[in-house]
């Protein structure tokens, strides 16, 4: 569809010369000379190439010593009523006039502002000047997710001492001296009889025996174990205990966290599998599977081929732990899991050598 | 832990499974397993000659995770996993033992007193102690003679990883692999008429049977003939009484010795044994008389002519199976799944537990003996027999009803959180440091060791010291990236370890952020300052003294809030780094949490014309600016409104110009121009008259 042009000149034009028309008066030289003479104002103000250009054409003609001003002046000789008709007709040619002036002048200030413009370009692809935003750090990264993750569902978020007493590390959480799951960690111990937390779990019993039950909580933190360091094992890495203690938690109550939590970790759905697994502290204790993520569940290299990865540690706590805490085991019990984040930083982002995390470098962190 | 497919078919007749699946619920329902594989390579036969010899098809291997063993002794031998195969598909389990020896053994029984010694024949069994060990039976085969074993015994032991030797030690590790009874066999004539267990005496000497020797304390336990050890209880056999190619007669030996003594014994010892495995979970005393049974059986095969005595059985310590009461109403609130009462029976029946109903829902259950050593005490651990064989994948996932309420906030995490935001909106990265240090670090940071957390079992150098400081790991990370980068920033937000006034060990979050300039004019401590204000508005940055070996003798400072001293702004001392320099800013973190809120009210705003003024002083080049403000400020009083720095302009050799801005006003007026002369021509004054220049 065509669009319609207009144009200020050829509509001035055409308004004079209905003015013109309806006027029905015979043209006697004034008049004559009024039509003349916006005419080639017209022509004047449509060719003037710069504001100054259009400034001298309206002083030309609009001016106060200009030619309209000096045509008025021949009236005198006129019949009365043919002064009023050609007074009038001055008047609407002086509006008109006025008119496409202004238009005019409006579309040279255009134009000189758009060269202003121009000369003003800056090119946006120059990289920026200052300090480029530094990089947090992938394991702070992933915990601070997994702990807004938490907050969101009424999980508190708590710390604990990363230098324990084997009280708090072991005793507490069921695990007493000549128990077998002691070698399953090899412990840093501290010259003066303390040692280095193994797990977070010793903050579930430094929360229940300070604030009580009803409790949710997570208590994510730096851990150690004393091995030797090599690209799939580290002495210092960081996990996320959870626990929730209430009246009647029961299986099906962890089942439907751990399918929450893990779907939103993961950001799509996630099935999740439990089978028998053994921790001093939870009785019925479970390994936690995730449906393969890679394949679906079809089998791959990831998985084995089994269709399923195992991802963590639960159960529900066990009943000594609750009485260790100072609670009543008959009243209260409750679910606790244990998540890696060292491990599911390392998921997220494929690092396949565990050192790197603990690097300081800067060509490793400054990716994330 | 491996088990033969084979074997497993053979003791629950009618399984059907095939060894996949069979894995995949065992996995599912008792215990981890790791792969399916064939038996290794067999020395000595090839498979069809062995599978000849078995008479059936190749075996395949089921690799189980020992630690998903932990807390199952039972499973430790082909029956305990025989018995699980068959709750799970269904079916019964053909005890090997069957017959040959009553399940409950009736000595000791209805609390008779159990004999701590025994003799029969010629041989004796002394129990000395009977928290050393509840079980011993022995018993002595004659007429045996030395010689290898049946293709079909080797191969199935070599299958399961244990070395063939003779068949009568061979016996013995078949035994073990079956009931998870470990044995031993002794040279009857060498080991002589008495056996006695006892705790060993201090420096006493073995020779063990792998060729080592051993020195034992009173925390070990062993067995002894008449004078000497001839075995370290539950861990290995002598030397000295081992089978040999000229042994006639033999004796057996069958016990039960406690899972911490033989735990503690083998660790300190460094000494690991199939035998020593199993006792540490806690093995069945129940079963001590079976294996003797079962091992005078395949002797009569194996060893043909041999003739067994009769089993001599010390049981020294005998508990009474334990009976737990389980409300199924409970056991289903506890699993958030419905459970039917015949189910639940079901269930426990299969898995060979003694079942009573007490009414209705409650159920009276008596564990069997070898669920009782260390599995099953409480009802919870009922729920979890349950929960396994109904399979956890019956549970539909529900949401709990629980009270809605604000979660408690951590207001560290907040505060850390928050200063990690600000510091890499301002370039920094944060990095990772180990919380140890070396001796090297301890000493380039001047801490004497005595005063840090020392680690008792570090395995390198560098793990020697709980950090207290941040910065040994800093200064590595500058050092490193130094290699890479010639201008950077970098953080930590980590924990500082050190002796409390008690000598307790005490933690304090840190912050140490540098700023690391190839080269440097030490406009970077100033863009440190600014940094620390940015994270701290308040933060007043006060001259003080370096820290000898820490930092820069002249470029030092305390950063403070209302007083208190949080932290520290300074250069690293330059030698501690080989090229550049780095600023630091180092910030208690808990000690900026615990001060209190700074709200201050808010102030009108001023209603009426101010003026203003500049100065320029020419002061000495070490003269601080923060003095010159203090002066000014004091100098023009309380019409002064505002002070700011404007420049520095150096005029050497020795001086310095600083110019600033002085704007004054009045809260309730317009100030007159006579006013603020006179409160300008004071200021000069009193600059002047302090010993300075003004600069027009
Ligand atoms: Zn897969």
């Amino acid at each position: 569809m065509a669009t319609l042009q207009v144009d200020p000149i050829p509509r001035a034009l055409y308004s004079l010369g209905l003015l013109i028309r309806e006027l029905e008066i015979p043209l006697t030289n004034p008049i004559q000379t009024i039509k003349d003479l916006t005419q080639s104002a017209l022509g004047n103000i449509n060719a003037a190439a710069s504001l100054a250009d259009l400034e001298k054409v309206r002083v030309a003609v609009l001016g106060r010593k200009g030619e309209l001003a000096g045509i008025s002046k021949t009236f005198g000789a006129m019949a009365p009523e043919d002064r009023a008709k050609a007074g009038q007709l001055l008047n609407e040619a002086k509006a008109t006039l006025e008119k496409s002036f202004e238009d005019r002048k409006a579309s040279l200030e255009g134009s000189e502002s758009d060269q202003r413009f121009k000369a003003e370009w800056i090119d946006l692809t120059v990289p920026p000047q200052g300090i480029a935003p530094g990089h947090i750090h992938p394991v702070t990264q992933v915990q601070d997710e997994i702990e807004q993750l938490f907050i969101s569902m009424g999980f508190r978020v708590l710390d604990g001492p990363e230098v324990e007493t084997d009280y708090y590390n072991f005793d507490a959480l069921n695990i007493p001296s000549d128990h077998p799951a002691r070698d399953m960690q090899d412990t840093f111990w501290m010259t003066d009889g303390h040692l280095l937390r193994t797990h977070t779990s010793p903050v579930q019993v430094r929360a229940l025996q300070k604030y009580g039950a009803p409790m949710r909580m997570i208590a994510p933190g730096r851990v150690f174990r004393n091995e030797e360091v090599d690209a799939s094992h580290e002495h210092t890495f960081y996990q996320v205990e959870g626990m929730m203690v209430d009246r009647d938690v029961s299986v099906s109550h962890l089942i439907y966290f751990m399918q929450t939590l893990l779907s939103s970790v993961f950001g799509r759905k996630v099935t999740v599998r439990l089978r028998p697994g053994y921790f001093p502290f939870v009785e019925p204790g479970f390994e936690l599977d995730i449906q393969c993520l890679i394949c679906g569940g079809n089998g791959c290299a990831v998985c084995k081929q089994s269709g399923w990865v195992e991802l963590l540690p639960c159960g529900l706590v066990h009943p000594n732990v609750i009485a260790n805490c100072g609670l009543d085991p008959q009243e209260w019990n409750g679910f606790a899991f244990g998540l890696g984040l060292t491990r599911l930083a390392m998921m997220r982002y494929a690092i396949d050598d565990i050192r790197l995390l603990q690097s300081g470098d800067l060509r490793f962190l400054n990716q994330f | 832990m491996k088990f033969s497919y084979t074997w497993l078919r053979e003791l629950v007749p009618g399984l059907k499974m095939d060894v996949t699946t069979l894995a995949q619920q065992i996995t599912m329902k008792t215990a981890e397993c790791e792969g399916v594989h064939d038996p290794g390579a067999f020395p000595g036969a090839s498979v069809a000659a062995v599978a000849h010899a078995e008479n059936s098809d190749p075996d395949s291997i089921i690799e189980i995770d020992n630690k998903s063993l932990t807390n199952r002794p039972d499973l430790w031998g082909h029956l305990g996993m025989a018995r699980e195969v068959a709750a799970i598909a269904g079916l019964s389990v053909a005890d090997p033992v069957g017959d040959l020896y009553p399940f409950t053994p009736k000595a000791g029984a209805n609390g008779a007193p159990l004999p701590r010694a025994t003799s029969k024949g010629d041989l004796s069994i002394t129990i000395g102690d009977a928290s050393l060990c509840a079980r011993f039976s022995g018993q002595r085969v004659e007429n045996v003679k030395v010689a290898p074993s049946p293709l079909w015994m080797q191969y199935r032991l070599n299958s399961l990883g244990v070395n063939p030797i003779n068949n009568l030690v061979d016996v013995t590790n078949y035994v073990l692999c079956e009931l998870g009874q470990p044995m031993h066999a002794y040279d009857a004539d060498l080991l002589g008429d008495t056996i006695v267990v006892r705790a060993a005496r201090k420096g006493e000497p073995i020779l063990a049977l792998n060729g080592e020797k051993y020195s034992l304390g009173p925390e070990d336990i062993v067995i002894a003939d008449a004078e000497k050890p001839v075995g370290i209880a539950g861990i290995i056999g002598g030397n000295d009484t081992a089978i040999r190619a000229t042994t006639r007669r033999i004796v057996l030996e069958a016990a039960s010795f406690p899972a911490a003594n033989v735990r503690k014994s083998s660790s300190r010892l460094k000494l690991r044994t199939d035998a020593s495995m199993r006792f540490e979970k806690g093995q069945d005393p129940e079963n001590t008389v079976r294996a003797l049974a079962r091992a005078v059986e395949l002797l009569k095969q194996i060893s043909p002519g041999s003739q067994a005595a009769q089993p001599i059985d010390v049981y020294a310590r005998k508990s009474a199976p334990p009976k737990i009461q389980l409300d199924i109403d409970w056991a289903e609130r506890k699993l958030g799944r419905k459970l039917s009462t015949e189910e639940v029976i079901n269930i426990f029946r299969s898995l060979v537990f003694g079942v009573e109903q007490l009414n209705g829902r409650k159920l009276l259950l008596t564990v069997p003996s070898w669920r009782a050593t260390k599995d099953i005490s409480i009802p919870e651990d009922l729920v979890e027999e349950i929960g396994r064989m109904v399979g956890y994948a019956s549970i539909v996932p529900q949401a709990p009803a629980v009270l809605a309420a604000p979660t408690a906030r951590n207001l560290e995490h907040e505060q850390h959180r928050a200063v990690r935001d600000a510091l890499t909106g301002q370039g920094f990265t944060e990095v990772s440091n180990y919380s140890f240090i070396s001796d090297a670090d301890a000493a380039m940071f001047g801490y004497a060791p005595e005063k840090l957390l020392q680690v008792a079992n570090p395995i390198i150098a560098e793990q020697k010291y709980m950090r207290p400081t941040l910065l040994p790991g800093i200064r590595r990370n500058l050092a490193d990236n130094s290699r890479f980068f010639s201008d950077f920033r970098l953080f930590e937000i980590g924990r500082e370890y050190c002796k409390g006034k008690d000598g307790a060990p005490v933690e304090r979050t840190h912050l140490a952020a540098a700023i690391y300039g190839r080269e440097t004019n030490g406009a970077n401590l100033l863009e440190m300052k600014r940094v620390a204000q940015y994270l701290a508005l308040d933060c007043k940055v006060v001259p003080a003294k370096a820290h000898g070996k820490t930092m820069h003798p002249e470029r030092s400072a305390h950063v403070e809030i209302a007083g208190q001293q949080v932290g520290n702004l300074y250069e690293l001392h330059p030698s501690l780094l080989d090229r550049g320099r780095a600023a630091i800013l180092q910030l208690d973190l808990d000690a900026l949490q615990a001060l209190p809120a700074q709200r201050q009210a808010y102030r009108p705003l001023r209603r009426f014309p101010s003026s203003s003024f500049d100065l320029s002083i020419v002061a000495g080049s070490h003269e601080l600016v923060g003095n010159l403000e203090t002066r000014l400020r004091q100098l023009a009083g309380e019409g002064l409104i505002g002070l700011q720095f404007l420049l520095i302009f150096p005029l050497p050799p020795d001086k310095k110009s600083v110019s600033f801005r002085l704007t004054l006003g009045a809260d309730d007026r317009t100030m007159t121009a006579d006013e603020v002369t006179h409160t300008r021509e004071r200021v000069v004054e009193g600059i002047k008259s302090a010993g300075y220049e003004l600069r027009e």
